[in-house]
This record gives structure tokens, C-alpha cells and sequence, in this order.
């Protein structure tokens, strides 16, 4: 744990983490929904709404948090010479993984970033979905312990890496020009936001420092269950659960309970098991959803196309009414998260070599 | 990067394609959706709710006019009469609920309103000419402490389905995404 801390990479972290809690909860003051601050999952679900993937008239807002991310990630990548196009490593399983990565956020409802600031805003029902991650987590770590693993990137040919952040420049483009097919809902959750050049600062500054820092929420939660508490990242994640309790405090949002929590249901068990596949995939293909946003951002075409299988996800979770209400998981829901597990599974049984376990 | 030329004519062509594009955003983009309006989603969009919001207007007028009458009873016959041609109907529930909340029956009302919400969140959106947020508020305000105590008091289990149900409209009026 000292060692952990004598080193600069360690305090470097640490900001990424304390930034992103106070920006985390500060945004929702600004006027992103409540508790949603930042959350990767409904942020996509509003894109994909905002594209035209799905037509629930209350989820349709570019947000320009992602563009932040994915932009800010580039920009710190290039300027510390670090950008590299790279990718090539089970190609299909990673657009699957990123559509059933949102499956298990939007049954819980919320990325693993969103579940630290429900939970730091009292949102006792957020703690299933805390267990889910951890175990699912746990369980990536096994898998990767009898040698399951998808295959390193390797440098690729062709700059497969731009395409990606490309995509936000352009996405970015929509944004501020606003074209007539682009849906900006005018009621519901995607009504709520913050000021948009506000937004963009903030999350470029979070997707610099994440890039620097390589945090990562399942990374945190690994490190910690592979090195204990001489893992970086780990530290990052105690700072930013610390300052988002601070920051909810501070602003008033803190309600304890389980009741009456905006944005969150009481079915337990599907929260663990939504939160348990987010955790088990993320490890799987090296990061969770605000991760594979960064690490696309810094020429990685790999969690590039886990970010497409993402938006995709985010639209089918709303077409097909997958995601997690108050009211509770509807059943098709349910049987999305299963078959989710299920190839979890697949993958552990198909990229496992024998011969190093 | 560019060796032959080949790559040099493959060059000069990208920034023909380029330069076309842009050419044609800057020329015609403004002219875009005059030429071709289902691409204005936004007009299409809001134009199907105004209309939904207009017919349910109108077609609940005699519930709305009877209830202001304080006719609660023949208002309720009226949205019988409506909900065998709009079972489920999302209005409908919110309507009933009112009236029945005005008749002081909690548990029914707290039910249907909590139907309708569960219908449409048109009903606890700040931006919906639908809203119901006072009225769901002032409800939650005013029931859900009296509840909690009874039913802290003595088991019984329509007492716990309307508490759950203020549990859900309060988590409702609490906002998140969703």
C-alpha cells in the first residue's frame, strides 16, 4: 500500500477518480437526470434514441459527455505520443459483448459508474447491483486464471483505430448543428441535461485524465481482488465513491432508502444478476463501459467496436423494452441478462486454453 | 504515403469526394428539409403528440365537465362507457384515479394513478401538457406517512399494495433515467 503511494501514477489516479465523483455529481446539479450524472448506459440509450435506433420519445438526447470522453481520451493520446491503431482480437465477440454490456446496465439500470453514485446518494437499492459487479468481477478473474482470453490487439494495418473517434467528430457535428434527423426529446429523462459546452469541458477533462490513468471501474475492483490494496486503480475508485458521497451530501441529494429512489427498482435479484454479467464481460474484454469509451478514443479498434455493439445495444434495449423500470425488469428483460450469461459462458468454454490451465 | 502514382491519383480523388461532400452541405444543407420534411423528425415528432394530446382532450371532455360538476359517480359510468372502446387506456386510469381521489378512496385511486404512470410517464414529466406532479406529490405528501404508521400498526396486504404503489410514484417523481 505505501509503495502504491509513493508513486506519482498512483496521485495521478487518484484526481481521475476525484474528478470524475465531483463532476459526477455536479452534473446532475447542472441538470442531467438525477443520479445520472454520468452514466455510460443511459447516455448511449439517449444517443442511440438521438440516431434514430429506438423511438421512445423520453430517450433521445446526443449526449455530449460521451463525445467528451472518446474526444478528450484521443486528445491526451496524441499528445503524449500514445495513440496507436490497434485491434484484431475476437472482433464479433466484442460487438456481442458491448450489446450484452448494456443489456446487464440497463436491467440494473446504470453503468458501473452509476451504480457508485446511486449508491453515494443513498440508494440502498443499488447494493445488489454492488455484490452483482463484485462477484461478476471475481468471476471474469477466474476465467482469465484458466486461461480464457479473447487474444491480445495486435498494431493494425490501415488505421482501423481513427475510425472511432472519428465517428464522434462527427457525432459532435450533429451536436452543435443539430440536422432535422436528429431527435432531441423535449420531455422525460433526456429532456434533463446539463449546458452542453459545459458538458463537453467536463468530459473532456474526465476522458484526458481516464486515458492518462487507464481508470477503469471493473479494473479497480480487480486489481484490488488480484493485488489488494497495492492496486493504482483501486485508489482512483475509493476517491471517486468518497467524493461522489461528499458531493451528495453537499448538494442535498443524499436520501437514504429504498424507496422512492429515482431511477432504480426493487426486483434484488436482477439487479445482482444485470450487474453480475457487466462485471464478468468487462473483465473478459479488458474494461467496463467507460473504459471501452477511452480505450476507443486512443486508437484501440477492438473497444471501438465494443462501443458500436454498445450503441446497438442501447437501441435494442429500448426497442424491445429490455431495460429495468421502477415498475421492475420486464421478462424479456430478464431472459436478455440470461442469455447474456449464457454467453459468458460460451466465450469461457470457446477461448479457453487448455493447455496453460 | 504516396510512393506511385497510383497513390497520388487516389489522393487527388479522395479530395474531389471530399470536397464535393462539403460543397453539397454548405449549397443544399439549408434547403434539406424543405426538399425532403420527413427528415425534420423533430416537426413529425411533436406534431403526433400535440394530436394525442388534442383527442384525449376531446374525448374525455363529458368526464372532465362532469367531474368539475362534482357528478363523481356519473363521471365514473362516463369512463366505464369510454374504456369498453379504450381498454387500458392510459388517460383513462389517470382520470379515474382522480375522481376516486377526490371521492376519498385512497387505495383505489393511489392504484389507477399509479396505472396510468405505469402507461405513460407523460403524467410526472415537468415539460408534459399531461403533468399530474402537484396533484401526485401533494398525494404522496399526504398519504404515504399515514400509510407507513398503519401499516407498521397491523399486517394486511392491500395496505402494502398501496403503499408499494406510493413507493412507485414517489420513485417516479424522483426522476433518473429511464
Amino acid at each position: 500500500m505505501r509503495d502504491a503511494l509513493r508513486d506519482p501514477q498512483t496521485w495521478l489516479v487518484m484526481l481521475a477518480g476525484t474528478v470524475l465523483g465531483i463532476c459526477g455529481v455536479w452534473l446532475a446539479v447542472l441538470g442531467n437526470p438525477q443520479n445520472s450524472g454520468i452514466c455510460v448506459s443511459c447516455f448511449l440509450e439517449n444517443s442511440a434514441g438521438a440516431l434514430g435506433l429506438h423511438d421512445n420519445p423520453r430517450m433521445q438526447y446526443l449526449r455530449p459527455e460521451l463525445i467528451g470522453f472518446v474526444l478528450g481520451s484521443t486528445l491526451s493520446a496524441f499528445s503524449f505520443k500514445e495513440f496507436s491503431s490497434k485491434g484484431g482480437s475476437a472482433p464479433m465477440q466484442r460487438l456481442l459483448s458491448g450489446i450484452f454490456l448494456i443489456v446487464g446496465c440497463a436491467v440494473f439500470i446504470g453503468c458501473p459508474i452509476k451504480l457508485f453514485l446511486r449508491l453515494t446518494a443513498g440508494d440502498w437499492t443499488a447494493l445488489p447491483g454492488l455484490f452483482g459487479l463484485v462477484v461478476g468481477v471475481w468471476l471474469g478473474l477466474k476465467g482469465l486464471e484458466v486461461g480464457v482470453g479473447l487474444g491480445a490487439a495486435k498494431k493494425q494495418f490501415g488505421g482501423s483505430g481513427y475510425w472511432t473517434p472519428l465517428l464522434f467528430l462527427l457525432l459532435l457535428g450533429f451536436l452543435l448543428l443539430r440536422p432535422g434527423f436528429i431527435l432531441f426529446s423535449q420531455r422525460g429523462s433526456a429532456a434533463e441535461a446539463a449546458p452542453v459546452l459545459l458538458s463537453l469541458g467536463i468530459s473532456l477533462l474526465i476522458g484526458f485524465l481516464a486515458q492518462r490513468t487507464r481508470f477503469c471501474i471493473t479494473g479497480g475492483l480487480r486489481d484490488l481482488l488480484m493485488i489488494g490494496l497495492r492496486a493504482q486503480l483501486f485508489w482512483g475508485l475509493l476517491l471517486f465513491v468518497l467524493l461522489a458521497f461528499v458531493g451528495s451530501l453537499v448538494s442535498g441529494n443524499f436520501t437514504p432508502g429504498f424507496y422512492g429512489q429515482p431511477g432504480a427498482h426493487l426486483d434484488m435479484v436482477w439487479s445482482f444478476l444485470g450487474m453480475l454479467l457487466v462485471g464478468a464481460i468487462s473483465v473478459l474484454i479488458g474494461g467496463c463501459p467507460f473504459r471501452q469509451l477511452i480505450k476507443a478514443g486512443e486508437g484501440d479498434a477492438d473497444a471501438g467496436l465494443v462501443v458500436i455493439g454498445m450503441l446497438l445495444g442501447a437501441g435494442l434495449v429500448q426497442s424491445w423494452q429490455l431495460a429495468g423500470t421502477a415498475a421492475g425488469v420486464p421478462l424479456y428483460g430478464k431472459v436478455a441478462v440470461v442469455a447474456g450469461l449464457a454467453f459468458f459462458i460460451l466465450n469461457l468454454l470457446l477461448f479457453r486454453e487448455r493447455d496453460i490451465a | 504515403m504516396f510512393k506511385d502514382r497510383v497513390d497520388i491519383l487516389l489522393a487527388g480523388l479522395l479530395l474531389v469526394c471530399v470536397a464535393a461532400g462539403v460543397a453539397l452541405l454548405i449549397g443544399g444543407g439549408s434547403q434539406a428539409s424543405q426538399l425532403n420534411p420527413s427528415l425534420d423528425k423533430a416537426i413529425a415528432r411533436d406534431m403526433t403528440y400535440q394530436a394525442k394530446v388534442s383527442f384525449l382532450e376531446r374525448l374525455y371532455a363529458p368526464v372532465n365537465e362532469l367531474q368539475q360538476n362534482g357528478k363523481y359517480e356519473a363521471a365514473l359510468l362516463k369512463l366505464d362507457e369510454l374504456s369498453r372502446n379504450y381498454p387500458n387506456e392510459a388517460h383513462g386510469e389517470l382520470l379515474r384515479g382522480e375522481i376516486l381521489l377526490r371521492m376519498q378512496v385512497i387505495p383505489q385511486a393511489v392504484e389507477h394513478l399509479a396505472k396510468a404512470v405505469r402507461l405513460s410517464a407523460d403524467y410526472v414529466d415537468r415539460q408534459s401538457p399531461l403533468s399530474r406532479r402537484s396533484l401526485i406529490d401533494q398525494l404522496i405528501a399526504n398519504q404515504l406517512p399515514k400509510l407507513k404508521a398503519k401499516a407498521l400498526a397491523q399486517e394486511n396486504a392491500s395496505l402494502q399494495k398501496t403503499l408499494q404503489n406510493l413507493y412507485y410514484l414517489q420513485g417516479r417523481l424522483a426522476g433518473g433515467c429511464e
